[in-house]
């Protein structure tokens, strides 16, 4: 019983870090960025470039960050601004910035399983029970994440201007707001945590050129369940992740590797606007 | 239609307008088969082999094509439908063996397994409210439901290798290009007539507005999911062919790789023009088949590469390109011909008693008791109560704000009012979507002006009157009936002129005229018009209000106004209601409201 806990927490968080840049993007500019993918399977790589240079590979994260911050900053500026009004259109051109992204990357390493070495090994006892030390730090650093973009949005000027684009954004930009600026900077933003999530999950999983596809659809899923909203992102991830975890371990990972979609779908049926409060 | 109609614009004139692309369309088609019968002498056997499943990728995303480029739905899951029908093909053949009965009957396996999932799938997808993103989003959902189903199947569905090796049709690879190439070319001809007829262009009127579609009394959720469901008969017969010809089935073919990669073929190709999505699909499949072993990574890349320019700079594809620049070049060699529209006739319409009520029933038009409309703990309407009869020109004012248009929202559609009771000519609208209440009666004008932007003036009119009129499925009929009440609105504002031309280029007055020609065309009993003369000039203005006069007068109409010139309203109105914070607070003729001193102080902003 206690792995199972262990594992529906550890899960939701794990969920958590790896929708909170797909999240923040749609709750700002209402689009959904399916290269999010692409931007993990690149945070994934710059962990697997970390091991291969031999550095600590805590350095594979912040190395994330830049890259995924850059790629997304020139997404942004080249394609993402001219679909603004195309929400449809722009999923399928991020989608198709995503096949750009693991192409390159298939040209640069190659089309095979890479691994990148974990930050930290070992496990610790809980209850009695031996448990992954990493996926405990994983919790902490979503829990960390949630409170430091909340303080983020709430406390700096550069958040206030980004939830008034949220709530309203014609107002915004009458209010003098550089509605674009703050569109930028979010998409920048995004897409690091992106990369960084990738980063973060190659001790979990292998990496490949198309790692980031199935994260993609959970994370974007979780997110059209939530709404632009992270508090209801932390319920959607625990509520929904934990399904799938209970499923996994009862009715096998098959039914499990649709359990969040299916869920998903059926909640936006009954509640369109989901897990959000509004 | 009865005898008594009249051919309003010369009946000796009715010619058939729609021949010629017709007969274009079947001297390519033609040209199409005698290609595909001679290629297979001309190219090697490799290529040979590679086109035919080219074709039958080009008939599944021509079937994307029709949901997205036409209808609007974007969709990731036609793969699903596309493996439904390879797997149930491959499964038969392993386990029953090959006979041509049971290639038969796993035809009509995988076509019946398709399309009952696909109506699970509209039903979740296409429901009243549905966003559009929502319908894409269940569509994603499907792939990966189905792939997760057939690695769950194991040994059963062969898990992740797929099934292989099982005995299929003993064709030839000529013999199949011949058949799959024969059965592109019929398909790809009958979706051309089906999208280019009256019914096709509603797909169009769908795409772009399906708010108004719903308010011309049309189902839109139900189109939809019969077009949804003919998609995906169409990818199943290709899985079919797929599985009898490759004979092998990988879990791929179901996966949501696969599904948008079909929409990059159709956004690449042109979406909404048939023909792109087919050759280039071809093209793409085919020169991937060639290039993928010598540069597999660049390949890819570029194909990505180029896709997104596309949908940022051309988001309708590259065919549209290429037929621009053949008429640039023909422009260029002087033997340009002017476009060519298709003539549509107006004709009069006999009263057509499709609407649910008869209209000998007496009594009010309309009752409203007791509507109530609150928004969380705001409250925007409460206790609105009056009636209206037949041939009353009622007109709501009141400061912004005062609840309006929520009002008329309420009346025209069921399921918008938070408590009472509304009823037309006697019947309850209790909790009907609006595509009901235009049945009961109702016809609503927005307040922006709320037409079908690439649609002729005389296709939009078309589309308001497909309720009472089918559409014909495979032809454009060339003619439209309307009601003397709508052809009178036609003929006084002068929009007969205008038939062929595109509601976007209207003006902004003949846009609203264009919008009230079409409420009317429904032969509604109670028409709301929410401010059908903002932006107007003053003699557009004189002309609407005459015609509403005329036709609450002979026609019996019912009509109930928002409007916030008071000229105006004194002008036409019988009786006029004054809504003030959600309440009525004055119901009387128009010299009672109009020297009220409560309507002036609400006006002057000093009535709170």
């Amino acid at each position: 019983m206690v792995p199972v806990l262990l594992d529906l927490i550890t899960t939701a968080a794990i969920l958590y870090i790896v929708s909170s840049g797909l999240l923040l993007v749609f709750g700002v500019m209402k689009l959904i960025n399916f290269a999010h993918g692409g931007l993990m399977t690149l945070g994934g790589y710059a962990a697997v470039m970390a091991t291969a240079m031999g550095l600590n590979p805590w350095i594979g994260i912040p190395l994330a960050a830049i890259f995924g911050g850059i790629v997304g900053l020139g997404m942004e500026r080249v394609v993402v601004r001219s679909l603004y009004n195309r929400p449809l259109d722009a999923i399928l051109a991020t989608w198709g910035l995503s096949i750009i992204i693991g192409q390159i990357i298939t040209l640069v390493f190659d089309r095979g399983v890479h691994f990148a070495e974990p930050p930290i090994r070992g496990v610790i006892n809980i209850l009695g029970e031996p448990y992954s030390t990493y996926r405990l730090i994983l919790t902490a650093l979503a829990l960390l994440l949630g409170l430091g973009l909340t303080a983020a949005l709430r406390g700096t000027s550069l958040g206030l201007s980004t939830r008034a684009v949220i709530m309203n954004e014609d107002l915004a930009r009458g209010l003098g707001i550089n509605s674009g600026l703050v569109r930028s900077i979010t998409f920048t933003l995004g897409s690091g945590l992106a990369a960084v999530a990738g980063a973060l999950i190659t001790p979990l999983s292998s990496v490949d050129p198309n790692m980031g596809v199935a994260w993609l659809i959970s994370a974007f899923m979780l997110v059209l369940v939530s709404g632009s909203s992270l508090f209801s992102l932390a319920v959607a991830s625990v509520v929904l992740g934990g399904a799938q975890v209970v499923v996994s371990n009862y009715f096998g990972s098959v039914l499990g590797g649709m359990t969040i979609a299916v869920l998903a779908a059926v909640i936006l049926r009954i509640r369109p606007q989901g897990f959000s409060y509004e | 239609m009865s005898n008594a109609n009249v051919n309003e614009l010369g009946s000796s004139s009715l010619q058939r307008p729609q021949v010629r692309p017709l007969t274009r369309m079947m001297i390519v088609a033609s040209i199409a088969l005698i290609g595909v019968g001679a290629a297979p002498f001309f190219m090697d056997a490799y290529s040979v082999n590679v086109l035919v499943r080219s074709m039958i990728y080009a008939a599944i995303a021509l079937s994307v094509d029709i949901l997205w480029g036409y209808l609007g739905v974007l969709t990731f899951g036609q793969s699903a439908f596309f493996a439904v029908g390879a797997y149930a093909t491959a499964l038969v053949f392993t386990y029953g063996g090959f006979s041509a009965e049971y290639a038969f009957a796993a035809l009509l396996i995988g076509i019946a397994v398709a399309v009952a999932l696909a109506g699970l799938v509209a039903f979740l997808a296409f429901w009243h409210g549905a966003s559009a993103l929502y319908a894409s989003v269940i569509t994603l959902v499907l792939p990966i439901i189905v792939t997760q189903l057939l690695f769950s199947g194991g040994t059963y569905t062969g898990s992740s290798s797929g099934l292989t090796g099982f005995d299929t049709i003993p064709l030839s690879s000529e013999a199949w290009f011949w058949a799959v190439g024969v059965w592109l070319v019929v398909l790809t001809t009958v979706a051309w007539m089906y999208t280019r007829s009256d019914a096709g262009r509603l797909l169009t009127a769908i795409r772009e507005n399906e708010q108004r579609c719903k308010y011309l009394g049309l189902n839109t959720s139900n189109i939809k999911a019969v077009i949804f469901l003919i998609c995906a008969a169409i990818g199943a017969i290709a899985g079919w062919m797929y599985a009898n010809y490759t004979m092998v089935v990988a879990p791929e073919i179901a996966g949501f790789t696969f599904g948008t990669e079909l929409l990059i073929w159709v956004a690449l190709g042109g979406r909404g023009t048939l023909f792109g999505p087919v050759i280039g699909t071809i093209i793409i499949d085919y020169a991937s088949a060639h290039l993928q072993g010598d540069f597999p990574f660049v390949w890819k890349l570029a194909i990505g590469i180029v896709f997104v320019s596309v949908i940022v700079a051309l988001p309708r594809g590259i065919l549209p390109l290429v037929s621009n620049a053949a008429n640039w070049l023909r422009g260029r060699i002087g033997i340009a011909q002017p476009q060519q529209y298709s003539q549509l006739q107006l004709r009069q319409a006999s009263r057509s008693g499709r609407n649910i009520i008869g209209f000998e029933s007496r009594g009010p038009a309309l009752v409203v008791r007791g509507v109530e409309k609150r928004f969380g703990s705001l409250e925007v309407l409460s206790g609105i109560d009056f009636e209206a009869t037949y041939g009353e020109i009622v007109s709501l004012v009141g400061p912004n704000g005062a609840g309006k248009t929520t009002l008329m929202t309420c009346i025209a559609d069921g399921s918008k009012r938070s408590g009472g009771r509304i009823s037309i000519a006697g019947h309850d609208i209790a909790h009907r979507p609006p595509e009901e209440c235009v049945r009961l009666g109702v016809g609503r004008k927005f307040q922006m002006a709320n037409v079908f932007d690439s649609l002729t003036v005389g296709e939009c009119l078309q589309i308001a009157r497909a309720r009472l009129d089918p559409l014909s499925k495979w032809q454009k009929s060339g003619v439209c009936n309307l009601p003397p009440s709508a052809m009178h609105v036609v003929r006084a504002t002068g929009l007969h002129s205008d038939l062929n031309v595109p509601a976007q280029v209207l003006s902004h007055g003949k846009k609203q005229a264009l919008e009230l020609a079409m409420v009317l065309a429904l032969e509604p009993k109670v028409v709301l018009l929410d401010e059908p003369t903002a932006g107007l000039t003053k003699a557009e203005r004189t002309l609407i209000g005459t015609i509403l006069t005329e036709l609450a007068r002979t026609e019996q109409l019912c009509i109930l106004l928002v409007e916030h010139d008071l000229d105006f309203v004194r002008e036409i109105s019988s009786r006029v209601i004054v809504l003030h914070q959600g309440r009525i607070v004055l119901n009387g003729s128009v010299d009672e409201v109009v020297n009220s001193e409560l309507v002036k102080s609400v006006y002057a902003g000093s009535g709170h």
